[in-house]
């Protein structure tokens, strides 16, 4: 009887002594909550937001849109096409796994992927409307480097555009400075690096730009510069369908 | 006057002064209201090119009425300008919304079309009114609408092509629940009157249609339920659905039943106008492949549309009109041809496949994509592929040929031409 209470003890041990980190919480515990620490960082609460996205080619051309967008909660995001006049009045719902596409031209909303890229360039729907990571993603393995956390991240469901990310975040400000993005292969398919911390305003401090390549499209890459970011109530309507054609009511 | 109300009267006109005082003063008092929101007018558009050649199909019974008594060789060009110029003003809660579109292909008076023009209230995100000539795009599938009670019928061959809309009065209520089985639903009445055709003015009164639309998103599914009622007692009942299956295949369909539909077919060597009750579906896929490349798969059944003897019997009546050589029957032919068979989906079962390739050999901005429109009742077909380029931001250019497939008699092999080439340079501002 002593023996197996000595290896009840020794197996409870051992497994604790595995999954407890520093504060003595379980790993993905811990990396859960710096990964939420950083979505509140990158998306404080309920916001409106214009963005700028370049499109840089290998030989230096560029092709730009600019965007407004609104975000709510950790799962709703509104973007509606400001620039160039040629997407004008495009506009892009995402409600968790749903994401839907507006032209005013055809006059109603389709239901498009995720994996698709609607702007061309490196970046795709679901890096443009990004929910927070820690709504797709669970921490599987936290490692500290330096000054920085290191998040090995996976996907929580098959409609999530990356199998698994792994994400640099700074210890003393959970500001996220680089993310990979794998497929389920194991192949690096892009890399964004955060860059310009700056203060918004209202408390909101975040890097302003997130630069994008990608080794499928050597030479490429594309940039996104925040701007405006604000603090705005919204109602859960204006995150539907029907109401994308009125988007711009907003601005 | 009692002595009582002498008294009042006097006291009055002696205080009016002090009492105009008074008021003066009080209309110089006002609350300095908060600083407005600008009124916003914004224009945009767009300006198409168009260039075009065209094999002519000759031996067509369409071809020949169309172009009776004219010696044309094998070879047509068309050159055309299409102009598009949408405003938006808005101001609060009113909003003004226009659509036009002008099409200029010689030198002469120019025709301005209003595509959409109306009004709203956007009293909240939750509630919206409209009067007006509006646009409305029901349905789930990309090519074909079998519930798309109030749109204006799409082009295949073009669905994405802005189009006229119609006069109509529209409520809407949306409702968000951030907890539960429904997340979100919405409920849309609109009213059509009756296309004015007593004199181009007036119609007749009480001939209205109305529909009604319950939109749901439950579960990741967008799920819409139809009403119409039409003039005549003609009703329509339908449902539509729309989900992701996985993050790269989205999955849609549309059901509808209608009761006394008319069906124009020829019978005896002339139109005859039946009624015919029943199904017409669609179910459709849109899937994203591993190499970037979006494939669009719909099939469609259209209840209302004609059989593959019905359309022969259409095809033969245009020919023994042609032949005649009568000039007054050929124009009354071609009338019917517009009036009663001017559907774009004429017959019963389509099969529609689009596959499109954004950056091809990673070309930025370009893109190529191939569609067929297989009818599944005469085996005639539509093969299109097109490419597109945007060499500078707001500029497009699209080359464009189309080529036909099938037996004279049947639905594309009977079309006025075999094949077409077509470069749109489209240019937006």
């Amino acid at each position: 009887m002593h023996i197996i209470k000595l290896s009840f003890f020794v197996i409870l041990f051992s497994h604790s002594s595995f999954v407890l980190g520093q504060n003595s919480l379980p790993v993905s515990a811990r990396g859960d909550e710096i990964l939420k620490k950083v979505d509140e960082v990158l998306s404080p609460g309920s916001v409106e937001f214009y963005r700028k996205l370049i499109n840089v080619e290998p030989d230096g051309d560029k092709k730009e849109f600019v965007f407004y967008s609104v975000k709510k909660d950790r799962d709703k995001v509104a973007m509606l096409y400001l620039l160039p006049a040629s997407d004008k009045g495009r506009a892009t719902l995402r409600l968790g796994d749903n994401m839907w596409l507006y032209i005013p031209r055809v006059g109603k909303p389709i239901r498009i992927t995720s994996m698709q890229s609607i702007v061309g360039g490196v970046f795709n729907n679901s890096d443009i409307m990004r929910l927070d990571y820690s709504v797709e993603y669970d921490v599987v393995k936290l490692d500290e480097s330096g000054d920085s956390y290191v998040l090995d991240l996976k996907a929580k469901t098959r409609t999530v555009s990356y199998d698994s990310l792994k994400m640099w975040v700074i210890k003393k400000n959970n500001i996220v400075q680089k993310v990979e993005c794998y497929a389920p292969s194991g192949k690096l398919i892009k890399t964004l690096e955060f860059t310009q911390v700056k203060d918004f305003g209202g408390g909101i401090v975040r890097p302003a730009v997130i630069e994008t390549t990608s080794p499928l499209y050597r030479g490429y890459k594309s940039v996104m510069i925040y701007s405006d970011i604000k603090r705005k109530s919204l109602l859960d309507e204006v995150f539907t369908l029907d109401y994308l054609s009125r988007l711009g009511e907003l601005r | 006057m009692s002595l009582f109300k002498r008294l009042i009267y006097y006291s009055l006109l002696i205080a009016s002064p002090i009492l105009w005082k008074t008021a003066e003063a009080q209309d110089y008092e006002f609350e300095i209201p908060a600083e407005e929101e600008a009124a916003k007018l914004e224009f945009n558009g767009n300006l198409d090119t168009k260039l075009g050649i065209l094999q002519s199909n000759t031996t067509s019974p369409v071809y020949g009425l169309k172009f009776f008594g004219q010696d044309n060789p094998d070879y047509l060009s068309q050159n055309r300008l299409d102009f598009y110029l949408n405003g938006d003003y808005r101001y609060k809660q009113v909003g003004f919304t226009m659509r036009t579109f002008s099409q200029y292909t010689k030198e002469g008076p120019l025709e301005l079309s209003f595509y959409e023009l109306y009004g709203s209230l956007n009293l909240s995100p939750r509630l919206t009114f409209s009067v007006g000539k509006r646009r409305y795009n029901w349905g789930t599938g990309y090519a074909f609408n079998p519930v798309g009670y109030v749109n204006t019928e799409k082009d295949p061959e073009n669905p994405d092509l802005a189009l006229a809309g119609k006069s109509s009065v529209y409520l809407k209520y949306n409702r968000s629940f951030s907890s539960g089985f429904i997340q979100n639903l919405s409920l849309s009445t609109i009213v059509l009157p009756e296309v004015a055709d007593i004199l181009d003015k007036y119609s007749k009164f009480g001939d209205l249609s109305a529909t009604v639309k319950l939109y749901v998103l439950t579960n990741n599914i967008d799920l819409d339920f139809m009403f119409f009622y039409g003039p005549d007692k003609t009703r329509r009942y339908g449902i539509d659905f729309s989900t992701n299956l996985l993050e790269n295949i989205e999955l849609h369909g549309e059901a509808s039943y209608s009761n006394r539909e008319e069906l124009s077919v020829i019978q005896n060597g002339a139109v005859q106008i039946n009624e015919v009750s029943g199904f017409s579906h669609l179910l459709g896929l849109r899937y994203l492949t591993a190499w970037n490349m979006t494939v669009i798969a719909e099939y469609y059944h259209n209840n209302n549309g004609l059989s593959r003897q019905e359309y022969q019997d259409y095809q033969a009546y245009l020919v023994n009109n042609l032949i005649t050589g009568d000039a007054d029957l050929i124009n009354e032919t071609r009338s019917v041809m517009t009036d009663s068979f001017r559907s774009k989906n004429l017959m019963r079962d389509y099969l529609y496949v689009k596959a499109s390739l954004p950056e091809p050999f990673k070309w930025l901005y370009s893109s190529v994509s191939v569609f067929i429109i297989y009818n599944l009742n005469d085996n005639s077909f539509i093969l299109s592929p097109q490419i597109g380029y945007e060499p500078f931001t707001n500029s497009e250019i699209l080359l464009w040929p189309s080529f036909l497939f099938g037996k004279d008699d049947s639905e594309y092999g009977s079309k006025h031409f075999r094949k077409k080439f077509e470069i749109w340079f489209r240019f937006y501002f």
